[in-house]
């Protein structure tokens, strides 16, 4: 038998990112300043320590001091992020349209796969833009049909921890605290490269509506 | 006087349950469609002042009480309005307070209880307006502004709510406790309803308001977040569009590698059983059992299956060698042929000083006998010679035994 401390230390090593949805306990037990200070000792042992995102309810293992093979390792997994960003940001727009609700996906946000896919299929454009989303190589289907692209897409975004299924029975995903980390991610390249990145949004609108 | 008034709010009712399909459909579709009813019905309902005609050329309308008093009833989340005339309300209030402590000075005690009436219509009034405008805000916020779909609607609606807050919290402030405390006077009724009644009715209102304030705010705030971050979607996919070639920089190069990108691998992979731990014993087992198949190693496989000359020459015949106790008692069978004469399995043994175990050699007389062929069995007659066990019947122990010729 394991403790909630190894438990969620276990977790903490394996790379997960750890957050209201996806795993309520470890959650609590790391908001709780004490007992993650707990785990300080047993995660610099492995040169790690606790990080948070999103102010704070977003948990995640990082190095503790960085040398050349983390260097390597985190240069790796930066160009895979920075990669998957385009298909990432396609696919929150297209859920945010198709949802009707003009909400963008947060954290604990359900995702019916059912009405979003009939939204999907009733608006060519979506489709369309389905498809486009599900060949990246990210998600790398080669499915003809909607039902197909909709479904490798999620069960990808599901193995890369940005979705999860509560319930194996029905079809209904939640957005976790990896999509904070997103969006954090974008804020910080808007802010770093000076993008700009609303004002070009805004400027765009404007002119569409002056058009 | 009464009377005339009770008839005539009587027909007024009758005809709104009468034409109650109408007047729904007036108050879902805003206006009446002149051409499915009767030009008298409609002459009646503007009559009564249920429906009115703004302008010459518009449709006929529901008048606005009518709509308020459905808004009310049916909780209908569109009614926006609120009433924050409180100012006005208590100024009648004051003067019909004024009204009722001069009857009471005269002692026209008939025109004094008319007022009173009034007056504790008045302040029920007030605390219902006051608690429906609560009402009203707090089922906006549940839905989160619901009836409209885009976040700038509902940033606005927001905005709206949170004008209304002010207000009314604005009016509130009208209230003079002080003042009406004056009124009130001495007189136990006056001051039940303007002192005590009002009073538990405004600290309560101020108290909901505040919260509600404090959530509109909540809202706001995360309808400009929902916002920011709808802007940040599309900018960055603009960006994309315009600066295909964009890249971010390798912050992992910088010396300071910021947090959002410092995030560890994983150092943890499953642990390997240990086959020597008796404790284990059991769950291997169990595991072990319920495998589908076994992957075995194919490692070893592979320098066989490198192609190979095929010998074809002729295959050596294969001669199976018979076992020497089965080739004994081959000829202890023959013997019994020859001679013709019957023998015991153990005479045979001892003549032919065998170097078997006894029993085993009994064993394979019988087993010998009994492999024959049918037709065989039929030449022979076996006979085993023994005791029954002393105490247990049913055990036969067989000491020797007899084959002979039939």
């Amino acid at each position: 038998m394991m403790t909630e401390q190894g438990r969620v230390l276990s977790a903490l090593l394996q790379g997960t990112f750890i957050c209201q949805v996806t795993d309520e306990e470890a959650w609590r037990f790391l908001k709780n300043r004490e007992k993650a200070q707990q785990l300080e000792p047993h995660l610099a042992m492995l040169n790690r320590t606790l990080s948070s995102t999103a102010e704070g309810d977003v948990f995640f293992a990082s190095y503790l001091t960085i040398g050349e093979a983390e260097r390597k390792m985190l240069t790796q997994q930066f160009q895979d992020t920075a990669s998957n960003l385009v298909p990432l940001v396609e696919w929150l727009l297209l859920v945010q349209q198709a949802n009707e609700s003009d909400m963008p996906v947060t954290m604990g946000n359900a995702i019916r796969l059912n009405e979003l896919q009939t939204t999907i299929e009733d608006t060519p454009a979506y489709a369309e833009q389905l498809e486009k989303i599900s060949r990246y190589r990210m998600f790398g289907s080669t499915s003809v049909n909607l039902d197909g692209q909709l479904k490798q897409v999620f069960k990808r975004l599901t193995e890369m921890g940005y979705l999860t299924k509560p319930n194996p029975e029905k079809q209904i995903y939640l957005a976790t605290g990896k999509v904070e980390h997103l969006y954090e991610m974008l804020r910080f390249i808007d802010e770093t490269e000076a993008l700009s990145l609303s004002e070009q949004a805004d400027a765009a609108i404007t002119q569409c509506s002056l058009l | 006087m009464s009377q005339a008034l009770i008839q005539t709010g009587t027909r007024l009712l009758n005809a709104l349950g009468k034409h109650s399909d109408l007047i729904m459909q007036a108050y879902i579709g805003g206006t009446v469609d002149e051409q499915n009813h009767s030009p008298k019905v409609l002459e009646q309902l503007v009559q009564l002042g249920v429906l009115w005609r703004p302008e010459s050329q518009s449709e006929l309308r529901l008048k606005s009480a009518v709509r308020t008093l459905l808004e009310g009833s049916l909780q209908d989340e569109r009614n926006r309005t609120i009433n924050a005339n409180i100012g006005a309300s208590l100024a009648s209030l004051k003067t019909l307070a004024e009204h009722y402590k001069e009857a009471l000075h005269y002692n026209k005690y008939n025109e004094s209880a008319a007022h009173m009436s009034d007056l504790t219509e008045h302040v029920y009034q007030l605390s219902e307006s006051l608690s429906n405008s609560v009402r009203v805000l707090f089922g906006r916020i549940t839905n989160e502004f619901g009836y409209v779909s885009s976040v700038d609607a509902k940033i606005r609606e927001n905005e709206l709510a949170q004008g209304q807050v002010t207000d009314l919290l604005s009016q509130l402030e009208c209230f003079r406790f002080d003042e009406l405390s004056e009124i009130a006077g001495s007189n136990r009724e006056l001051r039940h309803l303007l002192v005590v009644s009002l009073q538990q009715r405004f600290s309560k209102a101020a108290q909901e308001l505040s919260v509600v304030q404090a959530r509109l705010i909540d809202l706001l705030g995360r309808f400009r977040e929902f916002q920011g971050r709808t802007r940040l979607l599309k900018g960055y996919l603009l960006h994309m569009e315009q600066h295909p070639d964009f890249a971010p920089g390798n912050y992992t190069n910088l010396t300071q590698v910021p947090i959002l990108f410092n995030q560890s691998n994983s150092v943890i992979s499953a642990a390997a059983p240990d086959v020597n731990n008796v404790e284990h014993e059991n769950d291997y087992q169990e595991i072990v059992s319920s495998l589908t198949h076994i992957h075995q190693r194919k490692g070893k496989h592979d320098e066989a299956d490198e192609p190979q000359d095929i010998d074809v020459t002729a295959q050596s015949t294969v001669s199976l060698e018979k076992d020497e106790l089965q080739l004994a008692i081959e000829d202890f069978f023959c013997e019994v042929i020859d001679s013709g004469q019957p023998k015991t399995a153990l005479t045979y043994y001892e003549e032919k000083a065998l170097g078997f175990d006894r029993e085993v050699w009994m064993y394979q007389v019988i087993g010998g006998y009994q492999a024959l062929a049918d037709q065989e069995k039929q030449f022979f007659a076996l006979d085993p010679h023994g005791e029954n066990d002393k105490t247990f019947t049913g055990n036969f122990y067989i000491n020797d035994i007899t084959l002979g010729l039939r």
